[in-house]
């Protein structure tokens, strides 16, 4: 039994989410969307910064029931060199692409540190912000991406119900609950300036899941003040291996998650990816969703050779291309932006340490 | 004439846009257009020399009249701001630079110590330094101190739409400030503009309320007018305000008395 820390559970903390949660009416939906709608308005205005995810490797020591990349997956294991790196990148650029996400599986004697820092030195010499979703790491690892050109960490919990936690993540490092949890807080001492949070939808009960995400990202925003935190709300989607979801979230109980996170956490960033179908998409895009992926591959080497099918992490909902992805924005009157950041803010951020 | 004086810049319009959160560039242009602004700030993270549709400094420099002012947002530290205001500067070739720099990307209130280090190394390399602040009334007179070319004082959290929330503060900036105060952040409505004004600002900047506004160019132009309308009832000045009641019987009759 994993013992949690107090901020994790303390249910006073997360009151007015529960009660936008636990409300199921058709009524009090809209209402919320009218009050996300404008806060989202107000403080972002008609704006969408998009990114898109360059998978680098799909080795993986882990043994998630839920993920197309598992260490015991037939998938065929590959990993980008130096080269194909570049050239995913000119290929992504072609696109549009100046805000990457780079990927990998959980660490492996293949794929390391090493190979991770130098992807991310060769995708910040031309792209405008670099970011990064792969194994957890040391204070000092962190640190050396953010001089690299890191500026941001996205890290899942996946669940926050340690009971599935144990159950879902198999074999692997991932099993220790705690040391992912806290990995946030190192990513943040090391000097990187957002992190990305999020659970995987389905995968336990989902409001509960949502109060305990939320306080999370409260407890980060006491602690580490320069912090910038963004939220992800990815749901289970088909994936090699066949797992099926434990809990359903449709499509109305997910709304009513990320519309009930922009009323508590006005500032904070809410990401959406193509797992979702384009209606979802455009929908929430002025309603409360601030950042969206596009033209995503979830196969590594996916955009120059194309999508292979039943090799991708997960599968993915919303195939729109870039032009006709930032179309159907402009047709809500919201604006894609492709650069939002510049490179001359890169580096370590300086964190001061909390009082103990 | 009445003019916004800033270095060795005049200005005749005294209402400042801010470019971001616009639907698109088309839009946020006719509102520019429409507001009668000839200072317009532009983010260096939106600089795009890339990707052309994405850019904003490109459609601004092209409009006859306006001066550029590039903003540091982004910045969370007076190293970084200082950098980015030298890329800024040799992109754009503006002398002006509005240091805005916000350590918490949540709230983006600006860090005053960062702020004040940035101002000091910037304006003594001549840039026309203009920074945005709390409302605090000290560190206005120290960026005076040190060479800035007006102080911007929050009106409230950007984007909250709070309007004049520190006009206590904002005040007593404006009655001890001896460069121009420029209100920055949170005006809702055109009417908040014009009380600034009325209080004494020598200039508004407004973003969010004309960018999210369903009509940007229209509430432009009521920005251009209210601004406009405030200054007048500045320099004609207020009637004298009074809430406390007259008594009917003199209080102060027995003065004088003999005995």
């Amino acid at each position: 039994m994993t013992l949690l820390p107090d901020w994790l559970t303390e249910q006073s903390i997360s009151r007015e989410l529960e009660a936008m949660l636990r409300n199921r009416s058709p009524e009090s939906l809209e209402t919320m969307a009218a009050r996300s709608r404008a806060m989202t308005l107000r403080r972002f205005g008609r704006t969408m910064t998009l990114y898109a995810p360059l998978y680098l490797s799909n080795y993986c020591s882990s043994g998630c029931a839920y993920c197309g990349f598992a260490s015991d997956r037939t998938t065929p294991r590959r990993k980008l060199d130096e080269e194909e790196i570049r050239r995913e990148i000119a290929a992504m650029k072609q696109l549009g692409i100046q805000d990457i996400l780079l990927l990998t599986g959980e660490r492996t004697a293949t794929v390391g540190f090493e190979y991770l820092r130098r992807a991310v030195e060769i995708a910040a010499e031309s792209m405008q912000r670099v970011t990064v979703e792969a194994f957890p790491m040391s204070v000092e690892e962190y640190r050396e991406l953010a001089d690299c050109g890191c500026t941001g960490i996205t890290i899942y919990q996946e669940t926050y119900d340690s009971m599935q936690y144990e159950a879902l993540h198999r074999w692997g490092p991932k099993k220790d609950y705690l040391y992912r949890l806290e990995t946030p807080e190192r990513a943040l001492e090391g000097g990187i300036k957002t992190i990305g949070l999020g659970v995987l939808f389905g995968l336990s009960d989902p409001v509960t899941d949502a109060l305990m995400l939320y306080r999370h990202a409260r407890h980060l925003e006491k602690k580490y003040w320069r912090g910038g935190i963004s939220i992800s709300f990815p749901r289970i989607r088909p994936q090699t291996g066949g797992y099926e979801p434990a809990f359903e979230v449709d499509d109305h109980l997910l709304a009513r998650i990320i519309l009930a996170f922009r009323i508590t956490m006005p500032d904070v960033e809410l990401v959406l990816s193509t797992r979702e179908k384009p209606s979802f998409r455009d929908g929430m895009a002025g309603l409360a969703i601030t950042r969206m992926s596009i033209a995503s591959r979830t196969t590594v080497g996916g955009y120059l050779e194309g999508e292979s099918p039943d090799e991708g992490q997960f599968e993915i909902s919303d195939s729109r291309t870039t032009e006709e992805f930032c179309q159907a924005l402009r047709n809500r009157r919201i604006e894609p932006i492709f650069k939002n950041w510049e490179p001359a803010y890169n580096g370590p951020s300086h964190q001061t340490r909390p009082c103990s | 004439m009445d003019h916004l004086q800033l270095g060795a810049y005049t200005f005749s319009s005294r209402l400042i846009l801010g470019t971001g959160k616009f639907s698109s560039a088309p839009v946020m242009l006719e509102a520019v257009k429409a507001s009668g602004a000839q200072l317009v700030t532009v983010a260096l993270r939106r600089f795009n020399r890339e990707q052309l549709e994405d850019d904003l400094f490109g459609p601004l420099s092209e409009i006859p009249g306006i001066t550029l002012m590039p903003n540091t947002s982004g910045a969370s530290t007076a190293a970084e701001a200082i950098k980015a205001a030298h890329i800024s500067r040799e992109l754009s070739g503006s002398p002006f630079i509005k240091v805005e720099i916000h350590p918490n990307p949540q709230h983006l209130m600006p860090d005053p110590i960062e702020t004040m280090e940035a101002a000091r190394i910037l304006a003594s390399e001549g840039f026309l330094v203009m920074p945005y602040i709390s409302p605090d009334p000290v560190l206005a007179k120290r960026l005076e101190d040190v060479g800035c070319a007006s102080v911007m004082p929050l009106g409230s959290a950007i984007g909250s739409g709070q309007g004049l929330a520190s006009a206590a503060m904002l005040s007593i900036i404006i009655r001890e400030s001896s460069i121009p105060v420029i209100v920055d952040a949170g005006l809702r409505a055109p009417s908040e503009a014009a009380r600034a004004m009325e209080m004494g600002c020598s200039a508004v900047l407004v973003n969010s309320a004309i960018a999210a506004s369903d009509n940007p160019s229209e509430m432009a132009a009521a920005f251009r007018d209210a601004t406009e309308a405030g200054r007048h009832g500045f320099k004609a000045g207020l009637m004298a305000e009074s809430t406390e009641a007259v008594a009917t019987s003199p209080l102060t009759s027995f003065l004088g008395e003999q005995s």
